[in-house]
């Protein structure tokens, strides 16, 4: 077994796009990207992760870790290693998180927690390979990162790389959506949208009207964004074997109060909803358009393309931190002695392990 | 979302003017660039190539009741404000024709008639204009928007930051763009701005920022429509930080030690007109002979300017008292 390496990418850019105008999402600061780095380094520290890998960015979440770091070396509690990717160059693209993710399974991370939006997330995915993947929302209109504070997900991350939570156990494979479209291929983790938008432009999606079709991995009825709307006629969680899908028409009878956006709440018709099954091919049913993947416009397509959409059953590996948790108290991991506070032991990762249960 | 504004489609016709516009701003840029090198041009000129998508994303989105404010980098919102490219020329090269008389040149290109409040060598001036004259429009009820363009530089100005808090006190139709091209001068913003986005500062002053692709005139557009729309529609102004890189130095004849080798990735991989042309082809919106017509147009159009701007007077020592405040 090699080092217990944790991997952490973190999106400069997630929380700032046009939704902030168009609805009333707010801006992610940088600050509390950084802060939020910050507070998983003492969960790893306090779980005896030892090295941990860094994304590097110009957004200025990077500069602010470095210089907490440094800042660190003086105090008590322990920090793993940290180092930071050599990011050259930084396109200030999502081609960074992917280069990021990249390194990272390569240098041997054992689990990469991604702070961003879906969008993040689904970048971060497509790059992970099989290493267990802990998405934190830091964007707008999550569904497959979760807000959760992240120390306990730092404690999680730690856990799953120390090894003392076996990763089979708290890990699962999520669905994956894949759109063809001529020769050009992209996935989606929550869902997929038609638009008779004519061009990728401000990238977001907030205008149902101009949505045709929508495909699903998971639809949560407590959802925010397009998923939401299937979420509300025919809920299919994250574990379930199948996806679904559904056309839109503005005028269709039956019409779902679905909230979009963060603060937009409208009306939107539903015209089919069927369900989706792993590997079955859904034909876009249009001759132009943008496809939007996680919420973001993503493909242009014209005549002839012809753009299909399936389900696959192997997504990324997502860590449930809830899972790591609780198999930690039922293991005993995070108990210490604390008649011997001096001793080697509570310094020591998982130092005096108990096992049994303390009613 | 304002559901009560109409937005502007992009009709074949208004794609047509948009390129139009863009390739005119680059041509005419271009254009000066080599002028200046031979010496025909007095003073300082301050290039905006490379940054067309801003100004023509964010002015396609106006009409005869808005008004922009423009900064030292002028040509381009000027062009895409509609002033005339003869005179503009002729005002750069100093003559009588020109905008101003030939009286201010590149930095002071003014046309009132346009809706244009100028040009400005004051760094930062731009931003108090426009809240005078959104302020008017509120007032008259015209429904007429006002814009400001600034740079990163002038994001760091009293002016800017002061003039963002008085719109958002007085509800203003005020929309800020600014443009982070990565340089003040020669001081990189990424060291002078002290928040880490421009936009994020509009949270303090209470109004939306969002940050938008500057080489991309798609996004720029629909970001600037939103913003315009919400405006006019009585909720206030916005902050617009164009993130992107200007193809010339900070003036022309800047030996650019401060920066590597971004210009040519930008040229190469994120151009606005080649990502344009690229866009509207793939779509089958218009189609390359379209836009090879408007480059050949827009070549001759920019060679009559230069040429009638050598060939136009010089203004006189008479003119020197005349379009002044206070007769001598």
């Amino acid at each position: 077994m090699g080092d217990a390496i944790v991997g952490v990418v973190a999106n400069p850019l997630s929380g700032r796009d046009i939704r902030r105008l168009v609805t009333q999402a707010s801006v992610f600061p940088t600050a509390e990207k950084a802060n939020m780095i910050q507070r998983m380094l003492t969960a790893f520290g306090a779980v005896g992760v030892q090295r941990v890998l860094l994304s590097t960015d110009l957004g200025g979440i990077s500069a602010t870790v470095f210089r907490a770091i440094e800042r660190h070396r003086d105090q008590d509690a322990r920090w793993p290693e940290a180092d930071f990717l050599d990011g050259r160059p930084i396109r200030q693209t999502a081609q960074d998180t992917v280069d990021a993710v990249r390194r990272m399974v390569t240098a041997g991370a054992r689990v990469i927690v991604c702070l961003g939006g879906d969008g993040t997330a689904r970048v971060a995915a497509s790059a992970a390979g099989d290493v267990p993947l802990l998405a934190l929302s830091t964007g707008t209109n999550n569904v497959f990162p979760a807000v959760r504070e992240a120390t306990i997900a730092g404690l999680a991350a730690g856990l799953l790389a120390t090894g003392v939570v076996p990763a089979e156990d708290v890990t699962t494979r999520a669905k994956l959506l894949e759109v063809r479209a001529g020769d050009r291929t992209e996935t989606a983790l929550v869902d997929v949208a038609v638009s008779t938008e004519r061009h990728v432009g401000a990238r977001a999606v907030w205008d149902p009207a101009t949505v045709t079709q929508v495909f699903c991995a998971f639809a949560e009825p407590d959802a925010i964004g397009l998923s939401s709307v299937l979420g509300q006629l025919s809920p299919v969680a994250r574990h379930e074997p199948y996806g679904v899908t559904a056309r839109l028409a503005t005028g269709a009878s039956r019409q779902v109060l679905a909230a979009i956006a963060p603060g937009l709440v409208v009306p939107v018709g539903v015209r089919g909803i069927e369900p989706m099954h792993p590997g079955v091919v859904h034909l876009v049913d249009a001759r132009a358009g943008v496809i939007a993947v996680d919420g973001e416009r993503e493909l242009t397509f014209g005549p002839g393309e012809q753009p299909s959409v399936r389900l696959r059953a192997d997504g990324p590996r997502c860590v449930d931190v809830a899972a790591v948790l609780a198999a930690s108290a039922r293991l005993g991991l995070l108990r210490r002695t604390a008649a011997d506070p001096g001793s080697a032991d509570t310094d020591r990762p998982n130092g005096g392990v108990s096992a049994r249960k303390e009613f | 979302m304002t559901d009560t504004v109409e937005r502007k489609a992009l009709t074949r016709e208004r794609l047509l003017d948009v390129y139009r516009m863009m390739r005119t701003i680059r041509e005419f840029e271009e254009r000066v660039h080599t002028e200046f090198a031979t010496g025909g041009i007095p003073g300082f000129v301050h290039l905006y190539a490379g940054e067309e998508a801003s100004a023509v994303g964010v002015c396609s989105n106006l009409d005869g009741r808005d008004t922009i404010a423009s900064t030292h980098r002028g040509h381009g919102h000027c062009i895409a404000r509609g002033v005339d490219v003869g005179e503009m020329m002729a005002e750069i090269y100093g003559r009588k024709t020109g905008s101003c008389h030939g009286k201010g040149g590149s930095m002071h290109i003014a046309d009132l008639s346009k809706g244009m409040l100028g040009a400005n060598g004051i760094v930062g001036g731009g931003p108090p204009l426009i809240c005078g004259t959104a302020l008017a429009a509120k007032l008259k009820g015209t429904g007429g928007v006002s814009v400001a363009f600034f740079g990163d530089g002038g994001s760091n100005q009293g002016t800017t930051l002061e003039s963002m808090n008085l719109a958002s006190v007085w509800n203003l139709p005020a929309i800020f763009v600014a443009e982070n091209n990565g340089y003040a001068e020669t001081t990189s913003s990424t060291w002078s701005v002290a928040s880490d986005n421009i936009a994020d500062r509009a949270a303090g002053f209470g109004m939306p920022g969002v940050i938008v692709d500057g080489f991309d005139f798609f996004a720029v557009h629909e970001a600037a429509s939103e913003a315009i729309a919400r405006a006019r529609d009585g909720a206030g102004p916005t902050l617009i930080e164009m993130k992107f890189t200007r193809y010339y130095g900070h003036f022309e004849g800047d030996q650019q030690t401060y920066r590597a080798s971004e210009v040519e990735h930008a040229r190469a991989e994120l151009d606005c007109l080649k990502r344009f042309a690229d866009r509207v082809t793939e779509t089958g919106e218009l189609a390359r002979a379209d836009l090879d017509a408007v480059d050949a147009e827009v070549a001759t159009l920019i060679d009559q300017a230069v040429a009638g701007a050598k060939a136009a007077p010089l203004p006189t020592e008479a003119d020197l008292l005349t379009d002044v405040y206070v007769r001598y």
